[in-house]
């Protein structure tokens, strides 16, 4: 098996014949090979290929630099098909493995730490190895090659879609500042002249469309303001021009004025275009982590770390902290605790977070966007997908984490069916609000009285009753079968009492919901009306109940949630009460409360 | 410790580059020697006050208090003093001393006469040559003046490096080249017989490399990782020098691959090493032992350590020479 050697030049390829087949074996190879005499003899040069041209050259040179076989390399490659059985050394290990794998040749190629020494002599003695190939040549074809190769990776630079995010959120950023000083400037100078218009309004646009269209004054009455303003602004507007104490400007004074103002509202529509821009190149490229943390933090995060990939690549703990570097290191140093959150605290998420809260959020929020921008960064696949596949990922993630919020915060989990809109804002679900829906999912369960006894008129009831209800539910939770109790009676027999209206109250109720009594009273009945909480009836219509009955059908594992948190909203209440209660009712509380204790340590 | 990977690439996008006072120049290698996007290097200028001790060779007497309230980018007025600058060679070839003036300064000898490549002040000086026959000529000889608050090597110099290995005609291996503006100066120093391979990763900092590369026909420019030396192979022949100012935690790593694949045997070593961006918790003396410890098992045997006080804060540079003796890549 004979040795060959392959030697990339910028000139051209060199195929070298080693006269000793062992000679990569050799321990002493660096020494010997210090020494042109000795390396010349032992390597003996079998071809020598020259690229044509500079763009041949550079060809050649890229798809080397990526680990393949290149046109020229394939077909110099052909000449050691003759031999029976030849390795081949290449100085890179990925190159090694492509000229492995080639089908038609039988080359064993050998490239890693093993040849290092060989190529370091090559390259030192390249001129006296390949007669006719001056050092002269080899740098000027160097530098030849490595100005079309930079250029060539400047031009297609990979991450030139996140650059123009990234030169537009920075652009926002300035603009807010400049068009902050411009408006203030505005204010300040018109100020002089008509001082109490800046009291009188605080939009700074406004302000300066005001300045553009009426200019002195004196002209403020006679101008029509009611596309710049609402009504009662424009009146206060009008009235304090009247009496206003300004001094006078002239003429060419407000000219001065009115450019500056111009350029306040060319500023702002420009700002508004920009933004518009940044969101629709958020959304294209990355639209999970635009779901998850909006447009501007999501835009901002891309921007510190410089490209998307490189956000993609670091992890979760990172993107908590992004933007908070200097708090990091100072932690780091004097051993306190390092900082929560970086920039990732202008998210909404972490803005609805209180306290500790903050911090959690921050942290499962990090980790989810973590995920969701290796999604954008590396999906293969997103070309084939619509708008919602591709956000599917950051949107299921989004509804976890705002309801885990709510968890944490003690509210009333999302209900079925929310959406998260392409800023970023969470958007409730068609027409039905929280309560509503909750409402119905009882009155499904074949409760209705029950549900409709819920009304005001129930909450005017004795207290006692109230409480009773309260540990009914409560009792349903801890343990289903403890419900043979006494006030389980008391319980099933209040809705019952609460749901017989009088035929004045029928009739008031129809009056309100547009029907006549008799159909009205068929509804109530059969369950089709909900009692809102002032009292007012709300009648299904037979497309809604079915909606309704379809989302209860989806939604039943919430179920538990929902009586939950009705029961929470209860206790605060009886918390409330519980000072003028009878001791009776203490006392049964207290045994209950030690009896759901038991059942929940079974 | 990397908390940040590999985070921003150097000078990418730049933005943190303003953050002069913490003497730390954008986080772990952040804005460093990119013109951070809208150059706002020129922050920097602060400093100059700091200067009382002047240039290279202190200077007795003078120099108290303020030593001259010029900043960085503004200096240099004085040694544009027509006759009275002289310039002297300095103990390294190829690197000038400029006398006269308020201060002592260091600089090179521009290849590329009548351009500044990033607004640094030229000295030009009339140099009497005697021929053979006894007649003389004068030629004029520009000279760019090197600010050692912006280049680690300068401050070096300045710092009075015992040995650069570098001299006119030498090949130099410059990693982290960033915008070319100390690559300039070495290009100067190597001088048209000397080749400076100048590697740097960011693509906005590439992009100021090459066009400075352009007007420099010594001046190799690599837009490339220099993590990976196997994709620029074909460009870098052996080189006698491996200056190396990365500002990445494995930077000793870094150092050594490219040793293995383009340094002759017993070629010099030159790593500038901030301590920040190694390890921020550690002592800065410690991060530099271990990092010296680093190279000694890489094969290359250090030769000295200077600080770079005062025109960096928690900088050193560790020179060393290569010495290829075990076999490992």
């Amino acid at each position: 098996m004979s040795l060959f050697v392959l030697a990339e030049t910028p000139a051209g390829y060199g195929l070298f014949k080693s006269a000793d087949k062992k000679l990569l074996k050799n321990d002493n190879l660096a020494e010997e090979l210090g020494r042109p005499e000795k390396l010349v003899e032992m390597l003996k040069l079998k071809k020598f290929v020259k690229f044509d041209s500079a763009a041949m050259a550079l060809e050649e040179a890229a798809s080397l630099k990526e680990g393949k076989i290149p046109e020229l390399l394939s077909t110099l490659l052909e000449d050691l098909k003759s031999e029976k059985k030849a390795s081949l050394a290449v100085a890179d290990i990925k190159l090694g493995t492509s000229i492995s794998n080639l089908a038609d040749a039988n080359i064993t190629a050998v490239a890693g730490s093993d040849t290092v020494d060989l190529f370091r002599g090559v390259r030192e003695h390249l001129s006296s190895l390949i007669p006719g190939l001056e050092t002269e040549n080899v740098d000027r074809m160097a530098l030849g090659l490595s100005h079309s190769m930079s250029r060539h990776k400047l031009k297609f630079s990979a991450d030139k879609v996140d650059s123009m995010i990234i030169q537009a959120v920075k652009m926002l950023d300035d603009i807010d500042k400049d068009l902050n000083v411009y408006a203030m400037r505005t204010k300040e100078w018109y100020g002089w002249h008509f001082p109490e218009l800046a009291r009188t309004l605080n939009d700074n646009v406004a302000y300066a469309r005001i300045v553009l269209a009426a200019g002195m004054r004196s002209n403020i009455a006679e101008t029509d303001l009611s596309e710049i303003l609402p009504e009662e602004l424009e009146t206060a507007v009008k009235a304090a021009a009247d009496i206003s104490m300004g001094t006078d400007i002239t003429e060419a004074d407000l000219a001065n004025i009115k450019s500056l103002a111009e350029q306040v509202v060319d500023y702002s529509q420009y700002r508004s275009e920009l933004s518009s821009y940044l969101e629709s190149r958020m959304r294209a490229i990355a639209p999970n982590l635009t779901t998850l943390v909006g447009t501007l933090v999501g835009a901002r995060l891309i921007a510190h770390a410089g490209s998307l990939i490189n956000l993609a690549k670091s992890p979760g703990s990172t993107i908590q902290i992004l933007g908070a570097e200097k708090a990091l290191f100072r932690a780091l140093k004097t051993k306190h605790d390092t900082p929560k959150y970086g920039i990732i605290y202008h998210s909404s998420l972490i803005g609805q977070a209180t306290g500790r809260n903050k911090g959690k959020i921050a942290r499962m929020l990090a980790a989810k966007t973590a995920l969701g921008l290796r999604v954008d960064a590396l999906d293969e696949e997103i070309d084939e997908k619509d708008e919602e596949e591709r956000t599917a990922m950051g949107m299921t993630s989004r509804i976890k984490l705002e309801n885990h919020l709510r968890k944490l915060e003690g509210k009333a989990p999302l209900p079925r069916g929310t959406n998260v809109d392409p800023s970023g804002n969470i958007a409730a679900p068609g027409q039905f609000t929280l309560k509503e829906t909750r409402r119905y999912n009882t009155d499904a369960d074949g409760v209705t009285e029950e549900a409709n006894g819920e009304t005001p008129k129930k909450s005017k009831k004795d207290k006692k009753k109230k409480i009773e209800i309260v540990e009914e539910s409560d009792d349903e939770m801890a343990d289903a079968n403890g419900a043979d109790d006494s006030d389980d009676n008391a319980a099933a027999t209040t809705p019952a009492k609460g749901a017989k209206l009088s035929e004045a109250d029928y009739e008031r109720l129809a009056d309100a919901a547009g029907l006549s009594v008799k159909k009205f009273k068929r509804k109530y009945e059969r369950g089709d009306v909900a009692l809102n909480d002032d009292g007012t009836p709300r009648v299904y219509s037979k497309k809604e109940l079915k909606k309704l009955r379809k989302a209860d059908e989806g939604s039943t594992p919430s179920k538990a949630a929902a009586v939950e948190t009705v029961t929470v909203e209860k206790k605060k209440k009886r918390k409330h009460d519980s000072d003028d209660e009878d001791e009776v009712v203490e006392k049964k509380e207290k045994k209950q409360k030690k009896k759901k204790r038991q059942s929940t340590d079974a | 410790m990397p908390p940040f990977g590999r985070g921003a690439p150097r000078g990418g996008a730049g933005g943190r580059g303003g953050r002069g006072g913490f003497g730390d120049r954008g986080g772990r290698g952040g804005a460093r020697g990119g013109r951070g996007g809208f150059g706002d290097r020129g922050g920097r200028g602060g400093f100059g006050g700091g200067r009382g001790r002047g240039v290279g060779k202190p200077m007795g007497g003078r120099g108290g208090g303020r030593g001259g309230a010029r900043g960085g980018r503004g200096g240099g007025a004085g040694q544009r003093g027509g006759a009275k600058v002289i310039v002297e060679p300095h103990r390294h070839p190829g690197v000038f001393v400029v006398r006269g003036g308020k201060e002592d300064g260091i600089a090179t000898r521009n290849i590329t006469p009548g351009e500044s490549v990033y607004g640094e002040k030229r000295v030009s000086v009339d140099e009497v040559q005697t021929n053979e026959d006894g007649s003389q000529t004068t030629t004029k000889v520009e000279y760019r003046t090197w600010n050692p608050f912006r280049s680690k090597l300068c401050a070096a110099i300045a710092g009075g490096a015992d040995d650069i290995y570098m001299k006119p005609g030498s090949r130099v291996l410059y990693l982290g080249g960033a915008s070319g503006t100390s690559v300039s100066h070495v290009a100067d120093l190597v001088g048209p017989t000397g080749f400076v391979y100048a590697v740097e990763f960011s693509s906005r900092s590439g992009r100021d490399l090459v066009s400075m590369a352009s007007k420099r026909t010594n001046v190799v420019p690599i837009v490339e990782d220099a993590r990976q030396p196997a994709r620029y192979r074909m460009v870098v022949p052996m080189v006698d020098v491996i200056f190396a100012d990365v500002a990445q935690p494995d930077q000793a790593r870094i150092v050594a691959m490219n040793a293995n694949w383009f340094l002759k045997a017993g070629g010099g070593v030159l790593i500038s090493i901030k301590a920040n961006c190694i390890d921020s918790t550690a002592p800065a003396a410690e991060v530099f032992a271990a990092e010296v410890q680093k190279m000694r098992a890489d094969g290359i045997k250090p030769k000295f350590q200077l600080t770079l006080e005062p025109f960096e804060r928690d900088h050193c540079l560790v020179a060393g020479i290569f010495n290829r003796t075990q076999k490992s890549a």
